[in-house]
């Protein structure tokens, strides 16, 4: 039985498989993170190995005092000289790469603020800042500099396919460089414990062929596509959502909430944590502590029925424009 | 070296002869070394959280003033590696046990300790001053 268990337990391993695998290779700074994992691997297993045996020969072999200095020899070289030599070259190894995915330099520019419990996105545009929130679109192939500050308390930027994570610190910004690899939808969050709903604060990076992404950035950038007198706009407003959320195009300008202006352009809903889906808005709507306890955005329980519906449907609307 | 107050407890010898601190017989230095580096790593710490909370992002000066104080203290912990030596008989590598009840035998067993601290006490001054070359800013 112990064996058994003993023989299955690797499987568990495919946990660390998936969107937040960081050995998927999925970017260049990753990749240097992982090379660096598989020396200091094997190179514990080949220590261990070899002291295990040492050992063991030490056991199993009669006292010669005529070996006695060999054997001082031994413990020095191999004690205290050998592994300061090889922890200096790791040392000097691991911020080699810490210098060179904290630099400052990259081919398009990214600033994230880390809020409780969200991440406020914001893109250097042709025609200015273009801002969303809670997913982190970048191009294949193209050095993303990352400038990273926090409003409240500590987060941490972390997309573990993509490369290394980064303290955001309130009151200072620090940098992150990330160069991803591979196409596709990688799991972001924060490495950092910030308070009540820490594990709920999540993103995701989508990686796009930089066409694509050239084509969603001028997309994100556009105001709106509101109909004018819209009903769930006129909604919107007289609950008072605009004073905390942002609807470029509209009187909504709240500047505290994430910016909905292509909400429905999302992935996910709530920071990352639910599918973009009518059902999933409109529950985030009126049981929004349920889904998410702790956060500053009050629910609103007695809006349902028709008004519920006109809201939702409006804020699904708000997708990129065709 | 011997000091007249070695061989006669609670006495010192006439003035100008009074026993050195890292002299022959005297445990502080053991303690001198690492206690030369916890002086380097806090000082390169207040250093450097002042320069970055006051300054800003860049830390070109300040690195070089955390080089210099490790030159220092290096030179230091150099200065009583020798004192290990000279005045306590101390050796790297002991290749026979120090068994023996003796003044000459705790003085070189001191010194023996003493030149591996100096070791390991350059090796973290190193450790230590290593990230101002590698990062030019907070």
């Amino acid at each position: 039985m112990r064996n058994a268990v003993f023989l299955i337990s690797p499987l568990l391993l495919g946990g660390c498989a998936g969107r937040h695998n960081w050995l998927a290779g999925a970017g260049a700074e990753a990749a240097r993170i992982e090379q660096l994992f598989w020396v200091l691997l094997i190179g514990a297993v080949v220590i261990w190995c070899t002291i295990i045996a040492a050992a063991v020969y030490a056991n199993r072999r009669q006292v010669d005092p005529k070996l006695e200095r060999q054997a001082r020899w031994f413990i020095i070289w191999g004690g205290a000289v050998i592994p300061t030599f090889l922890v200096s070259g790791l040392l000097i190894w691991g911020m080699v790469i810490l210098r060179d995915i904290t630099s400052d330099s990259g081919d398009i520019t990214v600033r994230v603020d880390g809020e409780r419990w969200w991440w406020r996105v914001i893109y250097d545009g042709p025609d200015g800042d273009v801002v969303t929130a809670n997913e982190i679109r970048l191009p294949v192939g193209q050095t993303a500099l990352f400038r990273l500050t926090a409003d409240d308390v500590i987060h941490s930027f972390w997309v573990p396919a993509l490369g290394g994570k980064m303290d955001m610190i309130p009151g200072r910004e620090t940098t992150l460089a990330l160069t991803p690899q591979k196409t596709g939808s990688w799991g972001g969050l924060c490495a950092e414990f910030c308070g009540g709903a820490h594990a709920l604060m999540r993103f995701d990076a989508v990686v796009m062929e930089p066409e694509d992404f050239d084509a969603w950035l001028a997309a994100e950038a556009a105001p709106a596509q509101v109909a004018e007198g819209d009903p769930g706009l006129a909604i919107f407003l007289e609950e008072g959502c605009g004073a905390c959320h942002s609807i470029r195009g509209t009187q909504a300008a709240g500047p505290v909430g994430p910016d909905l202006t292509h909400v429905a352009a999302r992935e996910r809903l709530g920071a990352g944590i639910y599918a973009m889906n009518a059902d999933n808005m409109a529950r985030w709507i009126t049981e929004t502590h349920e889904m998410k306890p702790g956060i500053d955005m009050p629910p609103y329980p007695d809006l349902d029925g028709a008004r519920l519906d006109r809201l939702v449907t409006f804020l699904m609307s708000l997708d990129h424009a065709e | 070296m011997r000091h007249e107050s070695d061989k006669q407890p609670g006495r010192f010898g006439p003035p100008g002869d009074a026993p050195r601190v890292i002299d022959q017989g005297s445990v502080w230095i053991m303690v001198a070394a690492p206690t030369l580096w916890a002086i380097h790593f806090v000082a390169s710490y207040v250093l450097a959280a002042t320069w970055c909370a006051k300054a800003g992002p860049a830390l070109s000066e300040p690195r070089w003033i955390i080089v210099a104080m490790g030159v220092v203290c290096i030179a230091l912990i150099a200065w009583l590696g020798m004192m290990a030596v000279r005045r306590y008989g101390g050796v790297f590598v002991i290749f026979e046990e120090i068994t023996e009840s003796s003044e000459r035998g705790r003085d070189k067993f001191i010194g023996h300790v003493s030149l591996l601290l100096c070791v390991l006490s350059v090796m973290a001054i190193v450790f230590t001053t290593l990230p101002g070359f590698m990062f030019s800013t907070c």
